[in-house]
């Protein structure tokens, strides 16, 4: 709990940021515009995929979560501020019922649901390749939010495999923060873009109409041309990830 | 006293370019069961959403025209407004279940917990309406456990409940084996004869031949007949238009052109037919 | 880690009568000391969480709870924890190139306990009241009613397909695909399955929001509740004793620093 005093005036400007955007975003009416009927009603499900994904990705020992991967297409589709809500829920809802060390992380899905959302309304999720840098930026976002988590609530180390990751940093004399920091970056993006892509994926398969029930349809318009060769360089690119997950990490790790 | 009036109205889904119905007018007296038939992509469906008010509210596109339920226009109504008057049920019963209930009590008390019925009176309203389609025996299973015809029942029981003037069916037994068919046809059979003003969209002809007061024929999105259902029913403009048709009927259209079939009116189900063929 | 039924026993114990607030205000009052107060009232705050087991008469699933998801996760935690924190100068033993130290099981242990606080008592919570109640009473004090719809229906939903996807895994790991193929032939083993699983429940989404929608799901008028949910005096006075304790137990770190 030092960490907390020590950066209380870190977490009082995250906080008071917070509440701010809240606020502009209630006042505005851009918060109550996102949650349609659809969206009530798709939220449990994409909460359900997530981790219905996430469980079979860990029986398949992959070397990546894709948990969020229904947070990510609620963000798209109906807001920054639904995707934040999904991304939660979701967490909180799988540490109470199915694994207690996810609930801590929650305000790191929270993060992933509105990256998602604010970068589709920029345009960053219509071809594959603007999809890889939201992937990215989403990568970001969560390593600056899951960071003092980590810290705070787990001394750097949770329960994660990319815990040994951070272990072998700090073996060698890297300071804490160091090296949860360079554990994230390394892992986060791996998993981050993949989500994003096989979100995408999901998108591409889904008709126009269906898409347009939904509050921000229209940011997942899959930009026209090659819709075809763009999935399958979006497939590509996520095998490769996962190749680079699988051969290249551990080697760099030294693991 | 008509409580459905739609006067030319016109409808174009978003994104599409051709009309999903086109200068439809229909009027639906109070207690008058009307049935809609046509084939796939008639605009059945259509029209039922846009008598439940589903279109244009909840799907948007173009409604030129006017929708007038029980004195109410639908284009200046909201549409959790519109519901009261409005019940609808369409074709998957799993899609209507809730979700947010885990008994079938408490799935069909959950319209009126929206629309703030106090609890005695919700209570006693959902035990009629159970008794009423017969599901009294179902109160405490949850609504995932049935059986598809349950479900339906179900599913028509919670709208039922909210005691609107016009009832709205989509095809309900369309995803039905033949025991779930029976079991919702009794439903809405009961309604018929409580004198609940229905529209349903229905291919089943020979259920139609039996319940309904009135036949409308929707066909690429324009009304092509509209009277009575054995006229409607048996009528040659059909059989060209691919509609889908009794057997019965086309057994005694056949039947006819040998002198083997006498009477003027073709017959639409088994028992018209039988008599009929008992003259020869 | 699968969820086949809802947590909720019913039985008539004393904690089962309480009003569902209540129980939440005791989660937070055994959860905010372990996390925020002195050290040890990390592990202190398991004796009241325990005694709270026997007084709902819940033991029997509660320990079921224990072995299955709590003691793996906090078990593989303290392991993790002892080993890799960089902490300490007491060695009590190596394992391979890291040192065990005494510093770090102590936290080890103590991010454990906090964590076996927290699982615990929302076990509790939800062994002993039914999910829509705690809802139900949730919306009657002004929870916004589409997060109910959203909680329960999940609960709903997800126990639905991860029964579907068990069936996948389990296909896939009688044909051996889990372990001993390659990763890229276990991807493209699941793929095919798990696609239709995702697209058959987006699909869904539309009919039932019109059917939701249909019974005033998006009504403005004041809401009602089926189910009456008792709040008694009794109840309040213990959610204020357990904001007194939350309050001391904090304030006592305070003045204690
Ligand atoms: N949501 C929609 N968006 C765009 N077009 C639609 C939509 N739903 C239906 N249509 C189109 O409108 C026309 C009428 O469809 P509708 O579903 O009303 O027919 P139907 O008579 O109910 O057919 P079926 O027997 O298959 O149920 C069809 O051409 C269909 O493709
Ligand atoms: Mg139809």
């Amino acid at each position: 709990m030092e960490v907390i005093s020590q950066n209380a005036v870190y977490f009082a400007v995250v906080l008071v940021i917070m509440a701010l955007l809240f606020v502009w975003a209630y006042l505005t009416g851009r918060m109550q515009k996102e949650f349609s009927t659809m969206t009530w009603v798709l939220i449990p499900v994409a909460i359900a995929i997530n981790l219905t994904i996430g469980q079979i990705v860990l029986v398949l020992k992959l070397p990546v979560y894709l948990d969020s991967i229904g947070t990510v297409l609620v963000g798209v589709i109906c807001g920054p501020w639904a995707g934040a809500l999904t991304g939660a829920l979701s967490n909180i809802i799988a540490g109470i019922i199915l694994a207690p060390d996810w609930f801590p992380w929650f305000p790191v899905a929270a993060v992933i649901g509105a990256t998602a959302g604010v970068m589709a309304n920029i345009g960053y999720f219509k071809t594959w390749w603007k999809v890889v840098v939201t992937g990215f930026v989403i990568a970001i976002m969560a390593t600056i939010v899951g960071t003092p988590i980590s810290i705070i609530i787990f001394g750097g180390i949770s329960a994660s495999g990319s815990s040994l990751i951070t272990a072998f940093l700090l073996e060698t004399g890297r300071s804490l923060l160091a090296s949860v920091l360079t554990t994230n970056f390394i892992s986060e993006p791996l998993d981050k873009i993949a989500t994003s892509l096989l979100a995408f994926a999901i998108i591409d398969g889904l008709s126009t109409r269906y898409l347009s029930r939904f509050p921000r349809g229209e940011n997942a318009t899959v930009e026209k041309g090659q819709k075809q060769t763009e999935l399958i360089i979006a497939l590509v690119v996520v095998v490769l990830l996962i190749l680079f997950g699988v051969y290249i990490l551990p080697s760099i790790t030294g693991g | 006293m008509a409580i459905v009036n739609l006067e030319n109205v016109t409808y174009k889904y978003p994104l599409t370019d051709s009309p999903a119905l086109q200068n439809i007018n229909l009027r639906v007296d109070e207690g008058e069961f009307v049935a809609v038939v046509g084939p796939n992509g008639a605009g059945k469906s259509t029209l039922c959403y846009t008598i439940a008010g589903f279109v244009p509210h909840f799907f948007k596109g173009e409604l030129t025209g006017t929708v007038e339920v029980a004195g109410a226009e639908s284009s200046t109504s909201s549409l959790h407004e519109w519901v009261l008057n409005v019940g609808l049920a369409f074709q998957n019963p799993f899609n209507q279940i809730s979700g947010a209930k885990y008994t079938v009590f408490e799935e069909i008390a959950f319209g009126l917990e929206n629309i703030g019925v106090p609890r005695d009176e919700m209570k006693v309203r959902v035990e009629e309406a159970m008794k009423l389609t017969g599901i009294s025996d179902l109160a405490d299973r949850s609504p995932y456990s049935l059986s598809g015809g349950q479900q339906q029942r179900v599913a028509l029981t919670s709208i039922l409940v909210m005691q609107p003037k016009v009832l709205v069916l989509d095809e309900p037994t369309s995803q039905m084996d033949p025991i779930g068919t029976r079991e919702v046809f009794g439903v809405i059979r009961t309604m018929a004869e409580r004198g609940m003003t229905v529209v349903m969209a229905e291919h089943k002809v020979e259920w139609i031949a039996n319940f309904a007061d009135r036949v409308v024929a929707l066909h690429e999105g324009r009304i092509l007949l509209d009277g009575k259902p054995r006229e409607v029913l048996t009528s040659d403009i059909l059989l060209d238009k691919g509609f889908g048709i009794s057997r019965y009927t086309s057994v005694a259209r056949k039947a006819k052109t040998r002198g083997l079939w006498t009477r003027q009116q073709l017959p639409v189900t088994l028992e018209e037919a039988a008599e009929g063929f008992q003259d020869v | 880690m699968s969820l086949n039924r809802s947590f909720f026993v019913p039985l008539d114990s004393p904690l089962h009568r309480l009003n569902p607030l209540t129980k939440l205000t005791f989660v937070f009052a055994m959860i905010l000391p372990a996390f925020l107060s002195l050290p040890a009232f990390a592990p202190g705050m398991a004796i009241p969480v325990l005694i709270a087991v026997f007084v709902g008469g819940v033991q029997r699933q509660y320990r079921g709870l224990l072995f299955k998801l709590i003691l793996p996760t906090i078990l593989f935690m303290f392991f993790m924890q002892s080993v890799f924190l960089p902490i300490g100068e007491t060695v009590i033993f190596q394992l391979g190139r890291f040192d065990v130290t005494l510093e770090a099981m102590q936290t080890a242990f103590l991010t454990v306990s906090r964590i076996f606080v927290m699982v615990s008592s929302f076990a509790i919570l939800l062994l002993t009241t039914h999910p829509g109640e705690l809802m139900s009473d949730l919306t009657r004090r002004g929870l916004p009613p589409q997060f109910a719809y959203v909680i329960i229906s999940t609960l709903q939903i997800l126990p639905q397909m991860q029964a579907k996807a068990q069936t996948i895994i389990s296909a896939q790991r009688s044909r051996g695909l889990d372990t001993e193929s390659t990763f890229l032939k276990r991807v493209g083993a699941v793929v095919p399955l798990v696609g239709p699983l995702v697209f058959g429940s987006l699909v869904e989404v539309e009919e039932r929001a019109i059917a939701i929608e249909a019974r005033g799901f998006t009504s403005t008028r004041p809401k009602t509740s089926l189910h009456n949910v008792p709040d008694t005096n009794a109840d309040k006075i213990i959610r204020w004793i357990f904001l007194a304790l939350v309050i001391l137990s904090l304030g006592g770190r305070i003045w204690l620093s």
